[in-house]
């Protein structure tokens, strides 16, 4: 199968140097060859009704996290907001 | 005996009868990482606020207070799971720096049963990975054998529990990250049904598979961190709303009647001899305590590592696209505008191996081949689900090998990555289906390299998971006895 590398990388927001390029080509093919393993087979899942998922109330909650501490980890910020580059000129 | 090698159930007894304090088991346990660490490799980052967790257990018990019977026991976590001002990196270069602002509901449980949390372990990055190889900082090393992996992804909870480095850790299990490493070191490994225990906090790589599980050196040690970390948790939507019995005080040692079904797929030609025989040997002891072997079939296990591999992998295509360099993580020193810094963040800040899996996942994703991969994978998930509900008719719960073999030398499941996921055959097929699975050490190859076998319940038979291994410890003397290759005096 001739799969398009550096598209399917710009869709995973990488990028594959060229030099990278011919072994990952041969990783793809050796993964493909061992995912086709698959049956043929109707889609036939009975929902489980004794676990159903049980969603909380959806109410905010105030105080949980202070801004300080939800942007320690950014790696640019700026007057209390994550810095990116310019994105309209 | 020093204390760092008795089991969190020995200890408790000790703290309770002032036999010891929770500051000594500290101690010791930290210097017992001092003598071994150099060659295990089983952390990334240490707390400093464990002496102090372990002065307060011991004040609270001077004062009188009921505690639980974990307080005071020293518990390592697998750096994927959210430790409030303890870094949390997933051995990635991308969160090298992370500090999580808060705790994942299993840390806030251990905390407030007064356990003291020694740090922070090694795994594959981002979970991805069977021998903590792809780890971004070190690779952990068997504590059996220095020269072998110590499995993974939690290789580094395993070693760290089987070395002596921890009483008693936690780990994540996608497809088999607790059982294998705990079959790899000598450990036992609890991964529990899919939706028993919070993942809030647990950083996601495939959130329909991720559980976070307990490894220990016995079953009743696995028992009390399980019941103290299992239970519903709003905070996690796939969380199960159901009532968690304690599993630690309903723990029987009798099997008479158990009905143990074998499946023949699990004992096929890619299972080595060795780990043939040390199963079928744990099987006729298990017989030898009232229970009954049964043969069965699953045939569907054939398809599970490309159901698991294609299903895994598109959920990590969409989970770690949340790493983008602008509110946490490492970001790309040099860029030219917005798209361009999140390419170069992403290729810089992730290993080669996660790369793979997420350039993978958005490949069965992408338009074209969807049904062609997605949609049989699921297709394949759920039969693989419906033929243990069948199994099930006619057996109580299934033995099968953790592993195909011991633990692989240091760099042979690298240099053969297909290798590598198809290694991951005999643990897949539980997280396909959401099944509690139990790995316990059942015998070592003819170079001391320990084997595990796993025992597979029906959804939320934990209780009887743990029955069985404990009849089974009890009746082979167990598993508590520390590694002692990793440069113990």
């Amino acid at each position: 199968m001739n799969i398009d590398l550096p598209h399917i990388a710009r869709l995973s927001g990488l990028r594959i140097e060229e030099y990278k390029l011919p072994q990952l080509q041969q990783d793809f093919e050796d993964m493909l060859a061992m995912i086709n393993h698959l049956p043929e087979e109707p889609d036939m899942l009975p929902v489980d009704q004794d676990n159903c998922m049980q969603l909380r109330e959806d109410t905010a909650e105030a105080g949980k996290f202070t801004r300080d501490a939800l942007l320690q980890n950014a790696p640019a910020v700026q007057s209390g907001c994550a810095v990116v580059p310019k994105t309209v000129e | 005996m020093r204390l760092y090698e008795k089991t969190a159930a020995e200890l408790s007894g000790m703290l309770r009868n002032k036999e010891c304090s929770a500051v000594e088991i500290l101690a010791d346990v930290q210097e017992r990482i001092q003598e071994t660490e150099g060659e295990i490799h089983a952390y990334l980052t240490f707390s400093e606020s464990s002496m102090q967790q372990a002065r307060a257990v011991d004040q609270a018990r001077a004062r009188g207070e009921v505690l639980h019977p974990l307080a005071g026991i020293p518990l390592a976590v697998k750096d994927n799971i959210s430790t409030k001002g303890l870094r949390t990196t997933c051995a990635s270069r991308m969160l090298e720096h992370y500090i999580p602002p808060f705790d994942a509901t299993v840390i806030r449980k251990v905390k407030d049963a007064g356990m003291v949390i020694l740090g922070k372990t090694n795994m594959d990055e981002f979970g991805m990975g069977s021998s903590t190889e792809t780890s971004y900082f070190c690779t952990t090393h068997n504590p059996h054998r220095l020269d072998c992996t110590a499995g993974g992804s939690s290789g580094g909870s395993a070693a760290a529990v089987a070395s002596g480095e921890a009483t008693l850790a936690l780990g994540s299990d996608t497809g088999g990250s607790i059982r294998q490493p705990a079959a790899f070191c000598g450990a036992a490994g609890l991964k529990p049904t899919y939706g028993s225990v919070s993942r809030y906090g647990l950083v996601a790589y495939a959130s329909s598979f991720d559980q976070i599980g307990t490894l220990g050196r016995s079953v009743t040690d696995i028992a009390l961190l399980h019941s103290l970390i299992c239970g519903y948790d709003p905070m996690d939507a796939t969380s199960a709303y159901r009532k968690y019995a304690d599993c630690a005080t309903a723990l029987k040692p009798d099997i008479r009647g158990l009905r143990i079904g074998i499946p023949q797929e699990y004992f096929n030609q890619d299972i080595s001899d060795d780990v043939k025989n040390s199963v079928m040997t744990a099987l006729r002891q298990l017989t030898a305590l009232g229970a009954e072997l049964k043969e069965i079939s699953l045939p569907g296990t054939e398809y599970a590592v490309s159901a698991y591999y294609i299903l895994a992998c598109a959920e990590a295509s969409s989970n770690l696209a949340r790493f983008d360099g602008v509110r946490y993580g490492y970001r790309a020193k040099e860029y030219t505008g917005l798209t361009d810094m999140y390419e170069r963040t992403r290729s810089e800040g992730f290993g080669d191996e996660v790369k793979r899996r997420i350039m993978l996942g958005t490949f069965v994703l992408s338009a074209g081949y969807y049904d062609a991969y997605y949609k049989k994978a699921k297709a394949a998930q759920r039969r693989i689900a419906l033929e243990f509900n069948e199994a099930f008719k006619e057996c109580d719960i299934i033995a099968a090998p953790a592993a195909p073999s011991g633990a692989l030398g240091l760099g042979e499941a690298l240099s053969d990555r297909v290798g590598m996921y198809r290694n991951d055959r005999c643990t897949v097929p539980v997280n396909l289906a959401g099944l509690p699975s139990l790995s316990i050490p059942c015998g070592r190859s003819a170079d001391g390299l320990p084997h595990g076998m796993q025992l597979i319940g029906k959804p939320f038979a934990e209780q009887l998971l743990l029955n069985t291994a404990y009849a089974y410890e009890r009746s082979t003397g167990g598993f508590a006895e520390v590694a002692q290759q990793g440069g113990a005096v």
